[in-house]
């Protein structure tokens, strides 16, 4: 049933709109602003081999010159403005957002319209700006925070074999193979007039806005082949991927699996207050927080997604600017401890051979069985919308955010995404976010990746793999102060069984080769 | 280039000024703060701005990692943070849990050096609820012995998240070197050894609790769509029996340093980084002391500076640089940051700052130059103030500083009053060898910087 749905809807809006659109947002009150140029691109229309060239071709219009003007020179103008630029990559989407006060607009609107139409493509701004993407495909990503670099694992597995796989920053081996030339063609070809959509929210005159309609035209005409759509692949039973680092200090866990609906479908909403009981993103109250964390002290945060969460460590709201038609529902198990570091701290503990993972993704994945089996109370239905109904209103609060929120509502076919959800949320009922729940998740088939120290992996993954008893190993002090239903419900959880199917370790050198 | 250069100055002179009427120029907050004084001694400000139905609820408490003198209790202003969570007899966690997924609000809570914040962005119209929700737990709190056990083990889960950056285990060696005495020496989430031990702290927890989350140590900031006498009244109603306490902290002096001191952390397939630490003065409003470092750190070390467009993108051997000095109560550091693309260019990146540094003690800037760097700052702060949870975040800070918000539109009046022989002045008094503490990351055993 996943399947036949999502092939017909996201094919027939991964077509790309046959001229630019806009969305305006005017806000008389604002001492700013902001433009966005969204291009229907992203990190998909990197060719084969080439992996990055979007980022790093973005990268150059957001970060360089004009045909006038050196990179240096750019920021030597902008500087006492404080007018901003940034650009960021995600798989279908390129987006070049520019933020400047009122005062200075004047000034700086030719400038921004050169960076966008007339990029130098300079050889030095290359060079630069690709041995620091280099450096974050080869270092960064793999040294820096094990959660990200298990979450960017798990796309690479959830898409393997598709151009949704790669990261935008891209692969060792594509970015390597990057060059000037290379760029400046993928920008004719990709930073068209025909792929964009332009946004404009905050102080500005209805001339402004139409000199803006004007100078689009000077994007190369039309609108590029897109790639075929893809989707998640979807597992056999549970397949884990254990990637093994030297020296990780705790083990980073995503699990995921296809989702057939995105924010174009109704069921949306539904599933919205399903996840959001289940795993809302960095609130306490939700489920798996609270049996995680709260009951047990086993890691800092625990929580479930129905759509990509950009940058979920550092932002408390999700933000916009990551549209995407593949969709998937994912658990963000934050690092728990291993056995090397629980031994260390307690003596008690001194012949155990696993840490804590085992049990965190049993607790995890019985949760969500146990949800779809015995759906979402009255009460904790009511209590979610209501809390969902005003929260969302919080996700836009800057003209940037709302911008962005109603420029994704165009790329998913809607109006503005957040007041018909909202509008959504208040009809929608309890039969309907329990059937959602049964019709989109299931807890027999999911892709799950561990970053892990080389000391955890092996045993970890045999625990795994034979399904073995995984009871957790609490320090004496703390089991001695737990409930006894506490207590019984870890017994029950340590031998819950997972549909394993496949158990491989990876090492880290390996990884987004 | 002088075709750019003539009006970007023009544009400089008349930064955020008045529109010639006035002599004096505008606050840098365009928004009145209202503040009332209880006489518990909670302040209470508020800032009325135009967000329909939306407002941030803060409250500031004046207690932070400067202020776990005892030994063996790093770390425990931010696990008290955590306890925060944990419930009331009037609400229980669980209840606590109910009533706050109602308000709907975005609802958070953060500690560092010198303080904690407790905040909630949400629905205006559930104001009263808020302040009563809070006020039970800033005068009632009350955990079991369990809940305060398993919460350590979060707090241990936050550790390991962050600490597997090698970032952040430069920061907590550079911390241990560059003080000794004073509290500033531990990081806010603490020494590791006293996170394991955490447990075993509850009877202390408590004591913390009874010092500090006391009127005289606090502040609630409200902005967004709210009036003064709302707030105020909702303010007296709540927290108006809060109880004074009558602790002070006593924050042993971080001695006078003598020499240059070198930190090194090794990883492999790591990009190396370079940090010099400074000692630095404490904030004041009433100093130029701390806003000329803060106009030098944008001067040498930003975008715009010569140094970032020598080493980044002409020669190309760093990939990022940046500087600051953070406000703090008690004198803290001025750090400059290097990401670099070779290992072996650690010391010609050194001998580059310093010699920077050393032109900056000597050569007078330009004061246009000065003019546009000031430029910089005030729209960077005036284009970011455009939502309550930002406006409330920019005040909250000056509000622990030194308890007056008015402090944020004095600071940037005082970047006005910079002048080239200031920054000669700050740069010879603090960026000196004497109080410098090296810190770098590379893959060899040794920093090998001198």
């Amino acid at each position: 049933m996943k399947k036949i749905i999502l092939l017909p809807i996201a094919f027939m809006f991964w077509l790309p709109a046959m001229a630019t659109d806009f969305v305006e947002l005017r806000l008389s009150n604002s001492n700013k602003v902001v433009f966005k140029f969204m291009f229907r691109n992203g990190s998909v229309s990197d060719p084969v081999g080439q992996e990055g060239l979007t980022f790093l071709t973005t990268s150059l219009v957001g970060d360089g010159g004009t045909t006038t003007l050196t990179s240096t020179q750019v920021k030597d103008f902008l500087y006492p403005m404080a007018a901003q630029i940034s650009y960021s990559i995600d798989k279908e989407v390129a987006i070049l957002t520019f933020e400047v006060h009122v005062d200075h607009l004047e000034a700086f609107y030719p400038l921004m319209i050169d960076l966008l139409t007339r990029p130098r493509m300079d050889e030095g701004d290359f060079n630069r700006l690709k041995s620091n993407q280099e450096n974050y495909v080869t270092q960064v990503i793999r040294t820096s925070s094990d959660e990200e670099y298990s979450k960017r694992a798990l796309e690479d597995l959830l898409f393997r074999g598709t151009r949704y796989q790669h990261m935008p920053a891209g692969t060792v081996s594509g970015v390597a193979k990057l060059t000037l030339e290379a760029c400046k063609a993928h920008y004719q070809n990709y930073f068209r007039h025909d792929n964009l959509t332009v946004g404009i929210a905050g102080n500005y005159s209805p001339a402004l806005f139409n000199r803006l309609k004007e100078d689009v035209k000077k994007f190369p005409p039309g609108a590029p082949k897109l790639p075929d759509p893809v989707k998640a692949r979807q597992p056999d039973g549970i397949q884990v991927e254990i990637i093994s680092k030297k020296g990780a200090l705790g083990s980073a866990i995503f699990t995921g699996a296809p989702l057939a609906i995105t924010r174009r479908d109704d069921d949306f909403a539904a599933l919205m207050v399903a996840n959001s009981w289940l795993g809302e993103h960095r609130k306490s109250y939700s489920r798996l927080f609270q049996k995680i964390r709260e009951e047990r002290s086993m890691n800092y945060g625990d929580y479930s997604y129905i759509e990509w969460y950009a940058n979920g460590g550092g932002n408390m709201l999700p933000p916009s600017g990551v549209p995407r038609n593949a969709n998937y529902f994912a658990i963000w198990i934050r690092p728990v401890q291993i056995a090397k570091g629980l031994k260390q701290q307690y003596p008690e503990l001194s012949d155990i051979t696993i840490g804590h993972a085992h049990f965190a993704i049993r607790m995890a994945i019985r949760e969500l069985d146990l949800l779809i089996k015995n759906g979402m109370t009255k009460e904790d239905f009511e209590l979610t919308r209501t809390f969902l109904r005003s929260y969302i209103k919080l996700y836009a609060q800057t003209p940037e955010q709302q911008l962005g929120y109603l420029m994704d509502s165009k790329f998913y076919g809607r109006k503005d995404y957040l007041a018909e959800m909202d509008a959504l949320l208040a009809k929608v009922t309890l039969d309907d976010v329990n059937k959602a729940i049964r019709k989109y998740w299931r807890s027999d088939a999911m892709f799950i990746t561990i970053v892990t120290d080389e000391s955890e992996a092996g045993p970890l993954a045999e625990s795994l793999r034979n399904n073995l008893p995984s009871p957790m190993s609490y320090s004496t002090s703390l089991k001695e102060s737990l409930s006894a239903e506490i207590l019984k419900e870890d017994e029950e959880v340590a031998t819950f069984k997972l549909n394993v199917k496949s158990v491989k370790i990876a090492d880290s050198n390996t990884t987004f080769q | 280039m002088k075709l750019i250069i003539v009006p970007l100055l023009l544009l400089a002179g008349g930064v955020l000024m008045g529109a010639g009427d006035q002599d004096t120029p505008k606050k840098i907050l365009p928004y009145p703060i209202h503040v009332h004084d209880m006489p518990n001694g909670l302040r209470v400000v508020t800032v009325p701005y135009e967000s329909p139905g939306i407002a941030a609820f803060y409250i500031i408490v004046r207690a932070g990692s400067r202020d776990e003198t005892e030994p063996g209790k790093s770390g425990f202003a931010h696990f008290f943070e955590h306890m925060m969570f944990r419930g009331t007899e009037k609400y229980p966690k669980e209840r606590y849990n109910e009533v706050l997924k109602s308000i709907g609000a975005s609802a958070n809570a953060n500690t560092s050096n010198d303080r904690t914040v407790y905040h909630m962005t949400g629905n205006a119209e559930m104001l009263e609820k808020m302040f009563e929700l809070e006020a039970d737990r800033f005068m009632n709190l009350k955990y079991s012995i369990q809940d305060f056990k398993v919460e350590a083990g979060a707090v241990k889960g936050e550790y390991t998240k962050n600490f597997a950056s090698p970032y952040m285990q430069r920061h907590e060696k550079m911390r241990a070197t560059a003080f000794t005495k004073h509290t500033y020496g531990h990081t806010t989430i603490g020494f590791f050894e006293d996170i394991v031990d955490m447990p075993n702290q509850y009877e202390y927890s408590l004591q913390f609790f009874d010092r500090f989350y006391r009127p005289e140590h606090s502040a609630i900031l409200v902005v967004g769509d709210v009036t003064p006498e709302k707030v105020n009244a909702l303010a007296e109603k709540y927290f108006g029996s809060w109880k004074r306490g009558n602790y002070t902290t006593k924050v042993t002096p971080e001695p006078p340093q003598t020499e240059t001191r070198y930190v090194h952390v090794q990883v492999p397939d790591f990009p190396p980084f370079l940090g010099l630490s400074f000692k630095a003065p404490a904030f004041s409003d009433s100093s130029l002391d701390m806003p000329a470092l803060d106009v030098l750190s944008n001067l040498l070390f930003s975008e715009k500076s010569a140094l970032y467009k020598k080493l980044v993108l002409e020669e190309r051997k760093v990939r990022a640089l940046s500087a600051g000095a953070p406000d703090s109560r008690d004198p803290y550091l001025f750090d400059i940051q290097a990401s670099l693309v070779n290992a072996s260019d650690l010391q010609y990146v050194k001998d580059e700052i310093m010699r920077t540094i050393e032109q900056a003690k000597k050569q007078p800037v330009d004061p246009e130059e000065l003019k546009t760097t000031v430029s910089h700052m005030k729209y960077s702060f005036a284009m970011n103030i455009d939502n309550p949870d930002a406006i409330a975040a920019a005040l909250s800070n000056y509000i622990w500083i030194t308890g007056d918000p008015e402090s944020l539109n004095r600071t940037y009046a005082n970047y006005e009053k910079v002048t080239p022989e200031d920054l000669m002045r700050v740069a010879s008094k603090y960026l000196v060898s004497t109080g410098l503490t090296v810190s770098t990351i590379s893959p060899e055993e040794t920093g090998g910087v001198k």
